[in-house]
């Protein structure tokens, strides 16, 4: 067994390995990591097959860029405890495994019986290291004879771009016209990370009254007024700013406040 | 790297990897002095002579610490993300040339680990994977102020990528290789300026000033230093993806941090300084005083300027770095094409 | 084994390509399923590269290079849509997702 050989069997197993740990993966935190370990080999194994170059970009763009963007959306979505793990069909499981199995016994006796067909092409090593090395035969051979594909790649990579951006806007930008205007949230109370929601209409400044003083927070519609307005105050807001009372007794969220 | 046997390549990596790790070790020495010195007070000197041991005593402390782990935190990503950040640091550094060739026993070893035909690039991949070890940390810890912090860093991180890696296109269009060893020996000619007579050497700083700082401003902000370092900093989201690490764990990533600090630094002082190319006599030793013209850079950075806000530093990787970026590489193929780098 | 083969590259395309399919068919998390997709797809450009390999030609590496680009920009817009579906049925569950059937 040659050292080429040692070294392809450890990378292949261990990208087989992780290629069953994605799609096995309870948790798809898990899955991502698995696929990135994957992608590592695959690498790895692109610089064995003397394509150095493209497992440069391999790894800058398919694990530095397309995987972070899968791993910011997995963190970004709130995801529950899907009932596929939960004892759902294991028929399923099963027949997959045995399906997954049969095929890749063909395509192993297919890949196995082949006859190579066409003529090798001049790129072997020493033509390869005679014209400077992997990138630049790539470079001559893509901008000479590919320069139109590359032009579409950028264009669909443009597209994808926008398509993104359209798709990803969120929904409520239309109702942005219908007189919400700012909102202030406290959170130095418990429950202050919950966004409160304006009601529609409401005039500018409005003197907040303790009973509707909503558990310690002052709604404003404008940021002019927020400063005319004490937001600790507990009881009235009096007219000239700087003259409000300090509560007395305990402070913005007990018991005794609301 | 054909011309000598594996093991004489892993010996030098060795060298170099235990190199790297006392000056990161050492790095922090100085950076907390030299920040001291400019803050008007001394720094560390109880520690032996000038407060030399105070790295040692650091990791005692850190290494002593009770290693936590929250209680909701998924165990094996939390212990996985901070190796991930400090593994791929000191990786980069094995395509650093240090010299040329040195005969030692009557055989002749390179002054670099590997000479691969793409070393800019693994570098570049390198830093991609160290992402991983930020998004992996914050989401393991359970905690949302790390996630958070951790997903800002990210899109800091693969944002100010993009500029570092156009930047160094400039280089590639003139030194036609991706190789740190070629790219080395073209900046070793002296070039005559404009036929004046008057000798400067052939490094790519003179043919690519624009790339220079475009490329400094983004390994800045690559290893979320000051004044890019608002996802990590103490007072923003409780100091970010490393919140809940602690003790050995934090230092991780703390030495990834110093340690990718060093390896930029020896990279821009190759790519655009001439790394080992000096005036009298080429060595490692100037390759190491323009690294260290770099790190003290950073420091300097780290003590004069104020922290970029969240969307300030996000506008200066996509609407200033990123358009400079493309019109130094649009300049750079015209000069290329039209006068075939002969403008001095 | 004895020397390498283009046979080695293949059998490693074809286990990722089965068991990426094999993602996509069972599993329920549409994220899932969307990296088992990617799994397909570098399976694929293993036999590319293997393939050029074996014959000396530079035209495997070309088209790998060209679908690694066509996914990122594939990778985009699926995210996007993950994005855009959860933010509509709530749900990442792809067996969930039944308006157009029912």
């Amino acid at each position: 067994m040659t050292p080429e050989v040692l070294v392809f069997d450890i990378l292949a197993v261990i990208a087989i390995i992780a290629g069953i740990g994605v799609v096995v993966s309870r948790n798809p935190v898990h899955s991502a990591v698995a696929l990135v370990v994957t992608f590592v080999n695959l690498a790895g194994i692109f610089v064995m097959l003397r394509a150095e170059f493209l497992a440069a970009v391999q790894i800058i763009v398919y694990t530095g860029a397309i995987l972070v963007l899968v791993l910011f959306v997995i963190m970004l979505v709130d995801m529950d405890d899907l009932p596929e793990f939960h004892g759902g069909a294991p028929l399923q499981r099963l027949s997959a495994i045995v399906i997954g199995l049969i095929l890749l016994g063909e395509v192993a006796a297919a890949v196995v019986t082949r006859t190579v067909v066409g003529q090798p092409g001049p790129w072997n090593e020493e033509t390869i290291a005679a014209a400077g090395g992997n990138v630049q035969v790539l470079g001559q051979f893509l901008y000479s004879g590919y320069v139109l594909p590359i032009q579409a790649v950028a264009i669909v990579l443009l597209v994808g771009t926008i398509g993104a951006l359209v798709m990803a806007r969120p929904d409520e930008i239309t109702t942005r016209t219908r007189g919400r205007t700012t909102g202030t949230i406290s959170l130095g109370h418990s429950r202050g990370a919950d966004l409160v929601a304006l009601p529609s209409g409401a005039p500018t400044a409005r003197v907040i009254h303790r009973e509707d003083m909503r558990d310690g927070l002052v709604m404003v519609t404008s940021a002019d007024a927020y400063t005319e307005q004490a937001a600790w105050a507990g009881t009235d807001v009096p007219s000239e700013p700087g003259a409000a009372e300090y509560p007395t007794g305990a402070g913005i969220g007990s018991e005794e406040n609301r | 790297m054909s011309d000598q046997p594996l093991w004489i390549s892993f010996v030098v990596g060795f060298i170099v990897l235990n190199v790297l790790l006392i000056g990161m070790a050492y790095m922090t020495w100085a950076e907390r002095k030299v920040m001291a010195y400019m803050q008007d007070r001394i720094g560390p000197n109880r520690t032996g002579p000038f407060g030399l041991l105070q790295p040692i005593a650091d990791a005692v402390k850190l290494i002593g610490k009770e290693d936590l782990i929250p209680k909701f935190a998924d165990k094996r990503i939390f212990v996985i993300a901070p190796l991930v950040s400090f593994v791929t640091a000191p990786l980069a550094g094995l395509v650093i040339p240090f010299g040329d060739q040195v005969t030692i026993a009557g055989r002749q070893i390179n002054l670099y680990a590997t000479d691969i035909n793409i070393a800019v690039l693994y570098v570049l991949a390198l830093s991609s994977i160290g992402v991983y070890g930020i998004i992996l940390g914050g989401y393991a810890s359970a905690n949302r102020y790390s996630l958070l912090g951790a997903l800002r860093s990210a899109a800091q991180v693969v944002s100010y990528e993009i500029a570092l890696g156009l930047s160094l296109v400039g280089v590639f269009i003139i030194s036609g290789s991706l190789s740190l060893v070629d790219i080395l020996n073209q900046q070793r000619q002296t070039l005559d300026l404009f036929g004046t007579g008057l000798q400067i050497p052939n490094w790519f700083i003179f043919y690519q000033p624009l790339a220079f700082v475009i490329f400094l401003i983004a390994a800045v902000a690559e290893t979320n230093r000051l004044p890019f370092d608002l996802p990590e900093a103490e007072t923003e989201l409780i100091s970010g993806f490393h919140t809940e690490y602690s003790g050995f764990r934090f230092s991780f990533y703390f030495l990834a941090e110093y340690i990718s600090m060093i390896v930029i630094s020896l990279f821009a002082a190759t790519l655009f300084l001439g790394g080992t190319d000096g005036p009298i006599a080429d060595g490692a030793w100037w390759l190491i005083l323009k690294a260290m013209i770099f790190l003290f850079f950073y420091i300097w950075l780290r003590t004069t300027l104020p922290r970029f806000r969240y969307d300030q530093l996000m506008g200066i990787a996509w609407k200033v770095l990123l358009p400079l970026a493309l019109l130094n590489i649009v300049v750079t193929g015209f000069v290329r094409l039209a006068f075939n780098n002969q403008l001095w | 084994m004895g020397e390498l083969t283009a046979t080695h590259f293949l059998l490693l395309s074809a286990a990722l390509f089965i068991t990426g399919m094999m993602g996509v068919l069972t599993r329920r998390n549409v994220l899932v399923i969307f990296m088992s997709v990617e799994l397909m797809v570098n399976a694929v450009n293993v036999s590319f590269v293997g393939f050029a390999w074996e014959q000396n030609s530079m035209i495997g590496q070309t088209f790998a290079l060209f679908v690694i680009g066509i996914a990122a920009a594939e990778a985009v817009l699926g995210l996007g849509i993950v994005m855009a579906l959860s933010r509509r049925a709530d749900t990442v569950d792809v067996a969930e997702v039944t308006e157009l059937r029912d």
